[in-house]
């Protein structure tokens, strides 16, 4: 029987076809009809179009004169940046860490896996009382340790530092979902390497430089992908604690606008073009990262 | 073994198909000995989809919660409520709910501009229509006040309870400042210097969110250049009386806001938190709407200050300050905005017509109404509002302030769309107070921007 199945490749396709007709339906489909959308003029979601946009490609013009399209890719690209720097970075440190720490694994494990769990509506708005300018953690505790006076707290969401205040909880979530890849990365590795480096004489240091971070290549290779893939699709916490670009519309990100253009505006084609424009984005820059980190075979 | 397992699951799953039908047996007993007024009418019960504004803090969710049990216990149907709170981000739900076909079975919602797209698009069922099949409906309603629509002149909702909105002052804050609480008459230059006393005390002036819900200042600063009759408006240019206005106010607001009367973090913080100021006797002033009453009510009936009495003793409402004399000191915004209406889907569904016909008389029927207007609002009831018999010390002041009343205009900001006028206009309130946007080019940009919704609404029409 087990046989039959492996000559006869038909009845693996028949089993493919379900998933297949499903991506059809909920991804292909929707796509096509987006960059369709995107040369109509719609002015609100389930509305017919009133016509094509004349010219035809003027949403695409627009994409690139919209100076709030411009604060939105220039902090999706910094969400990126810091995503590379901080999110992986500090996974792989503290995963390097804990790798080498006998007692208290799993403890470590579950501790910075733990913000995954919560919603990043709960993250919003835990952080939203952390930084609040009226009598939150961060202003109390600076008052309680007299570094701020008590009538002049620091406002963390104006201008001056609303992107650190939105980019701090982003980063600070997704650690341990990088943290428990690499892990699992790390265990993965021979401890007999370990053994016989140590054996041969090689510090501490030069095990994790020499074996440690070459064999976890793919996987960081993985994370990054990941990692930048996400930093272009991150919502739910910038709009919890930044809702519509607050303040001065300095705060959006490609995904808040594109939600902001669709649902509160009622410019489904302009909110369709940017949806077209994370997905060429993230096409060309999750391809960039898997050639540029080419997994090599070991 | 496994005969053995399979034999004992069968014998479980037999047991609890006996237990579900032994339920099924004792609430057919307990429904034939006679349950009291609690017993459904016979006929199929259905579960109505009801999308209100009074979700979250609204001061009347109380109310709103006791009348649809009490309609659920009377006729056996289920109600599935899905309110909100009542601000953009609500009506743009609603309106998305609609277009995305999981539109309400009921909705409580705007009966002007915000409903247009509604009307024209035959998703809500007229009163006429309704009476022909149901002569009674509505019919304790004075027709005046019903609300008609701005598309057909027809009316589609009851309404409940009338809005007003006015001025909420911190009387601890005033005091604390040496000055007095404002009377019929409160002129702006006497704002002004208020202001300045209590900014330098160390209290914050005004309190409200530029950022997130610049419009109730907007309405009263474009006000104070038009009355009453005149005021609810579009402008049609720049230069007409009605832009002149909204120039006039949005420059009041920008010196405002220049003088630092309004909270340091006004362009980077969210209405709740400038509501918590007043709350918290950190701000004297605070333009809001009938519906922060009870707002007021629940969070300030403890004495967290400590003098003795409730905070919400604190707060007193006044006429907004008058600027020159066009509009009457005691003119304010007000108006029934909002009503019930049946969804066209509801309408069709033979199942549910009924109960969305029942569901609603039920909720306007004069007690009900009377429920929801303890906070002084007005309502559209021929045979007018029951008082309450315990009103709290606000609703007390607000029913003095209401008999002072001399004019009262609907909010002009609901005759913009929302989605392609309204926000954006609120939204550049910002970049305006700021020096960041020229505020007649912002308000030529409104002008624009409704007219083209108009052009296309009507081409669409037609």
């Amino acid at each position: 029987m087990n046989a039959m199945i492996y000559r006869k490749k038909g009845a693996l396709f028949l089993f493919l076809i379900p998933s297949l007709l499903f991506m059809t339906v909920f991804l292909y489909y929707p796509f096509v009809m987006n960059v369709i959308n995107s040369f109509l003029h719609i002015t609100a979601l389930g509305d017919k179009a009133l016509g094509v946009n004349q010219p035809w490609y003027e949403n695409y013009v627009k994409l690139f004169q919209d100076p709030l399209m411009g604060v939105s890719m220039r902090n999706t690209f910094i969400m990126i940046l810091l995503t590379i720097v901080f999110q992986v970075g500090i996974a792989l440190v503290l995963a390097l860490l804990v790798d080498n720490i006998r007692a208290g694994t799993q403890f470590f494990r579950t501790a910075f896996f733990f913000p995954i769990v919560i919603s990043a509506t709960a993250l919003g708005l835990m952080f939203n009382l952390v930084f609040m300018y009226d009598g939150g953690m961060i202003n109390q505790l600076l008052q309680s340790l007299h570094l701020q006076a008590a009538n002049s707290p620091v406002d963390w969401k104006d201008t001056a530092h609303a992107l650190t205040t939105m980019f701090i909880p982003v980063c600070w979530q997704y650690v341990g979902f990088y943290f428990v890849i690499l892990a699992t990365g790390l265990n993965n590795i021979s401890p007999e390497l370990y053994e016989a480096a140590e054996i041969d004489g090689a510090t501490k240091m030069q095990r994790v430089w020499r074996i440690t971070l070459p064999l976890l290549r793919n996987t960081l290779c993985t994370c990054l992908v990941l990692a930048i893939t996400g930093a272009l699709k991150v919502f739910d916490l910038p709009w919890v604690m930044f809702p519509s670009g607050m303040p001065m519309d300095t705060t959006w990100m490609t995904g808040t606008y594109m939600y902001q253009q669709a649902w509160k505006l009622g410019d489904v084609d302009y909110s369709s073009t940017i949806a077209i424009a994370i997905v060429v984005l993230g096409v060309i820059l999750s391809q960039a990262t898997s050639r540029i980190f080419k997994e090599k075979e070991y | 073994m496994k005969r053995i397992i399979a034999i004992m699951m069968s014998a479980l799953m037999a047991a609890s198909v006996f237990t579900a039908c032994g339920s099924s047996k004792t609430a057919e007993s307990e429904a034939k000995s006679g349950a009291p007024s609690t017993a459904a009418p016979a006929g199929k019960k259905v579960t109505l989809d009801v999308v209100t504004s009074y979700g979250g803090d609204d001061g009347n969710r109380k109310a709103y919660e006791t009348a649809f049990k009490s309609w659920e216990q009377k006729t056996g149907n289920t109600i599935k409520d899905s309110s909100g709170t009542g601000n953009e981000d609500w009506k743009v739900k609603v309106m998305n709910s609609f277009e995305v076909g999981s539109e309400p079975d009921v909705l409580f919602f705007f009966n002007g501009a915000d409903s247009n797209k509604l009307v024209k698009n035959n998703k809500v069922v007229s009163i006429d229509e309704i009476r022909k099949q149901y002569p009674d409906y509505a019919k304790n309603m004075r027709e005046d006040m019903l609300g008609a629509s701005p598309v057909d002149g027809k009316n589609y909702s009851v309404p409940v309870n009338g809005y007003w909105e006015s001025m909420f002052v911190n009387t601890k804050v005033l005091k604390d400042c040496g000055i007095t609480v404002p009377v019929v008459g409160y002129t702006y230059d006497q704002f002004l210097k208020d202001c300045e006393t209590i900014k330098n005390k160390g209290y914050t002036p005004i309190a409200a969110s530029l950022a997130e819900v610049p419009n109730y200042w907007f309405e009263f600063l474009a006000y104070n250049y038009m009355s009453a009759k005149d005021f609810n408006t579009m402008p049609q240019a720049v230069g007409d009386a009605s832009g002149k206005a909204w120039i006039n106010g949005l420059k009041d607001m920008k010196t405002l806001f220049e003088k630092g009367y309004f909270p340091k973090n006004t362009n980077s913080t969210t209405d709740a938190d400038t509501n918590n100021l007043m709350s918290q006797n950190k701000a004297a002033f605070m333009i809001d709407g009938s519906w922060k009453v009870g707002w007021f009510e629940e969070n300030m009936k403890e004495d967290m200050d400590g003098d003795g009495k409730p905070d919400i003793e604190n707060i007193d409402v006044a006429f907004p300050p008058v600027k020159g004399s066009t509009r009457l000191s005691t003119d304010y915004i007000g108006g029934i905005s909002m009503g019930y209406f049946i969804t066209t889907k509801a309408w069709n569904d033979p199942d549910k017509r009924d109960a969305c016909v029942d569901f609603i008389s039920h909720m306007t029927e004069d007690s009900v109404v009377s429920t929801f207007c303890s906070a002084g609002s007005i309502s559209a009831l021929k045979n007018g509002v029951t008082a309450p018999s315990t009103a709290s010390p606000l609703v007390k002041k607000v029913n003095e302030m209401n008999k002072k009343v001399t004019g009262i205009s609907a909010a002009v900001e609901d005759l913009m769309d929302n989605k392609s006028v309204r926000t954006p206009f609120f939204a550049d309130v910002k970049n305006m107070v700021t020096g960041q946007l020229d505020i007649t080019k912002a308000v030529g940009d409104v002008i624009a921007a409704q007219n083209a919704f108009v052009a296309q609404t009507s081409s669409k029409a037609s």
